[in-house]
């Protein structure tokens, strides 16, 4: 059984219009209309450009965001539905590691009351024991134990991040959506953060829900692999299949439209170049929201909006003239 | 041969009130017509600044150019009255900022923003530089260019604004062209857009572009030279290829080494550089990478290496650079400090 099954999730934000006298003109269809499992162990990664409903899926399963419809279910169990006291178990087993290492932490607590509050809300521990389970936290994301008095100004950016997986992991979660946990670090910090990452999955059996814009991050580290455009899946598949031979125009672009780091590879590859840019969510193409940019596009596409079907083992793209695009640069592992 | 662009052991140091920080601390470069020179380093390392240094922008007080030389054809950038400097910025040498967000007025229009720089400089009346400033956004790909240069940068998309930077850079085809991280506040599929509207401009002018950036993808498909920095020194520049396949300096390893990759057939275990970059009030003596070095030995912290050539147009800041024995990878027959 899956973990985590999101069937038919929904958010659409109100707009409001008019500056006295204001009302609800139209809605952000931020996310609208998206499904998937994730299984326990596995990596799930989400990815797609700004505004395309990424974090806002993301929100909405913890509920920092109450979902417009659409169950979700853990552990057989649906969020949406939840109370009070069902959402407060909930939590204990499903947190969340943000963004931005430095909006994400309370200037005004230490750092041992950062990583305590949730035993403390979950009144589990007495003090010392509590102090005990933060030290031993700071010590398993690589920070200094004797270092739980200090307040988070005092630390550099990759070790907030650290000390935001600290916090999430406190409550011992099943699940961690990881909500661009890596895209404010500097690549070396970056490809430490993502290391450890890697590492507290295996020593503590974590699932995770990868949420970046950044490919090669997502495909480094996920399991099954999540495309979204404009509040919805294009394409799910493997990691494998998915960057061997993406079906969907959009996949297939995206993928194109990331530099290499070798500059003959990179100069003579392949590149489909999207014109224009993404449309706005208030108001999406008819169809195939992809439509309006996609390089195949052909009459039926502005009318019938493609479904989800199985284009490959384990990939399923959302196009009606999906086909495999082989990107013929890979090459083994050359370094050096 | 006089050189389009020259600078020469430049250093522009920053007074503040918990001590002097050495933000660019001897970096050289030459830069020839046509040429594209990537500018790759972390968050502080100084990369910027050097931008900031070539542009006669840098906040005077706290920061000043201490050592050093920037030669523009021939001429020295520095010792320029304010008068000289303000018709070469914007006009000779111009620069695409980073975030076309806030880099826009929000109160002028489009084409009157990319207008004022022809006025500036050619003296145009405001008619000829507003048929211009149409010109321009047509050439960088904006559609209905005559109506898009009525609007406001808020009526802009974020690709869109950065067109419209880039139109105003290239209204008097500069001869340098400065772009601090152009796409990095962009989705990759616009990111790919302005990378290559960059090449062809560059293609179709001869604008020689220096291109700040800390992602190597990026630095891979525009530069022909490359410049690592690290803590606001110089530790390798050489050519694209060079640099990719045949890298000297243990940081610009690691880096390559840090970097997922999507298009390689096998996932491999990321290679992180150890450790944080030095805060640049304290930059460790010696080798400034000395702390995070996995190669580092007892000279690395007692004497500061000086970029030096391993082959002709090849240089590396590290003592050890290009020595039989010193390899990638093999970091545990090297470190002798703790």
């Amino acid at each position: 059984m899956a973990l985590l099954k999101v069937e038919n999730l929904v958010k659409h934000f109100p707009v409001e219009q008019g500056v006295i006298l204001s009302r609800v003109g139209a809605h952000v269809k931020a996310v609208d209309g998206v499904s998937f499992e994730v299984d326990q162990g596995e990596t799930l990664g989400l990815v797609g450009e700004s505004g395309c409903g990424k974090s806002t899926t993301g929100r909405c399963i913890i509920r920092l965001i109450e979902p417009t419809s659409g169950p979700i279910e853990f552990e057989g169990r649906n969020v949406v539905a939840m109370g009070r006291r069902g959402l407060r178990e909930f939590r204990r087993e499903v947190q969340i590691i943000f963004q931005d290492p430095y909006a994400s932490l309370n200037p005004r607590m230490t750092i041992g009351e950062i990583v305590s509050e949730p035993l403390g809300v979950n009144k589990m521990g007495t003090a010392a024991e509590q102090r005990k389970v933060v030290q031993d936290l700071l010590d398993v994301v690589g920070l200094n134990p004797e270092h739980i008095n200090r307040y988070p100004h005092e630390f550099s950016g990759g070790q907030r991040q650290r000390i935001g997986i600290a916090r999430a992991l406190t409550l011992r979660p099943k699940l961690i959506v990881c909500d661009e946990p890596v895209s404010a670090l500097d690549v070396s910090i970056q490809a430490q953060v993502v290391n450890l990452l890697q590492d507290l999955q295996d020593q503590f059996g974590l699932t995770y829900l990868f949420i970046a814009h950044d490919l090669s991050v997502i495909r480094h580290i996920s399991d099954r692999i999540a495309v979204m455009y404009l509040g919805k899946i294009v394409e799910v598949g493997d990691y494998k299949g998915l960057y061997d031979a993406p079906h969907h125009p959009y996949t297939q672009s995206l993928l194109s439209a990331v530099p290499v780091p070798d500059p003959e590879l990179q100069r003579k590859r392949e590149r489909i170049i999207l014109q224009g840019d993404v449309p706005s969510p208030i108001n999406p193409p008819e169809g195939c929201r992809f439509h309006t940019r996609c390089p195949i596009a052909q009459p039926v596409c502005s009318q019938k909006e493609p479904e989800l079907r199985d284009v490959a083992p384990g990939q399923k793209a959302a196009c009606h003239f999906a086909k495999p695009f082989p990107i013929d640069l890979k090459v083994a592992v050359q370094k050096g | 041969m006089t050189r389009l662009l020259e600078v020469i052991d430049l250093q522009t140091h920053f007074f503040t009130r918990d001590g002097v920080v050495k933000a660019v601390d001897g970096v050289s470069f030459t830069l020839d017509k046509g040429e594209t020179l990537g500018v790759v380093g972390e968050s502080g390392s100084g990369k910027s600044v050097t931008a900031m240094s070539i542009m006669r922008l840098i906040p005077d007080p706290p920061g000043k150019v201490v050592g050093g030389d920037i030669i523009f054809k021939g001429d020295s950038v520095l010792e320029m009255t304010a008068q000289q400097v303000r018709s070469l910025r914007g006009n000779r040498i111009a620069m695409i900022f980073q975030d076309p967000m806030t880099s826009l007025n929000p109160v002028y229009r489009v084409g009157e923003q990319i207008g004022e720089s022809v006025r500036l400089h050619k003296n145009a009346s405001k008619q000829e530089a507003f048929e211009r400033a149409v010109e321009l956004l047509d050439l960088v790909g904006i559609p209905h260019p005559r109506e898009r240069a009525r609007d406001y940068p808020h009526q802009f998309s974020g690709g869109m604004r950065q067109r419209a930077m880039i139109a105003m850079a290239i209204a008097n085809q500069p001869k340098v062209l400065i772009a601090d991280e152009p796409t990095t506040a962009l989705d990759v599929t616009i990111q790919a857009q302005i990378l290559d509207l960059m090449n062809e401009l560059q293609d179709r002018t001869g604008t020689a572009i220096i291109m700040i950036t800390h992602d190597l993808g990026v630095i891979a498909d525009m530069a022909d030279k490359v410049l690592v920095m690290y803590a606001g020194r110089p530790v390798e520049y050489g050519s694209a290829a060079d640099v990719f396949y045949n890298p000297k300096h243990p940081y610009t390893w690691g880096l390559l080494d840090s970097l997922p990759r999507h298009d390689v057939a096998m996932k491999d275990t990321l290679n992180p550089i150890q450790g944080q970059p030095p805060s640049m009030i304290r930059v460790p003596e010696g080798c400034s990478f000395h702390p995070r070095c996995p190669y580092a030995r007892v000279k690395c912290i007692k004497e500061e290496p000086v970029l030096r050539h391993t082959e002709a147009e090849h240089g590396s800041a590290c003592h050890f650079a290009g020595d039989d024995g010193f390899v990638r990878g093999e970091a545990t027959a090297c470190r002798e400090v703790s």
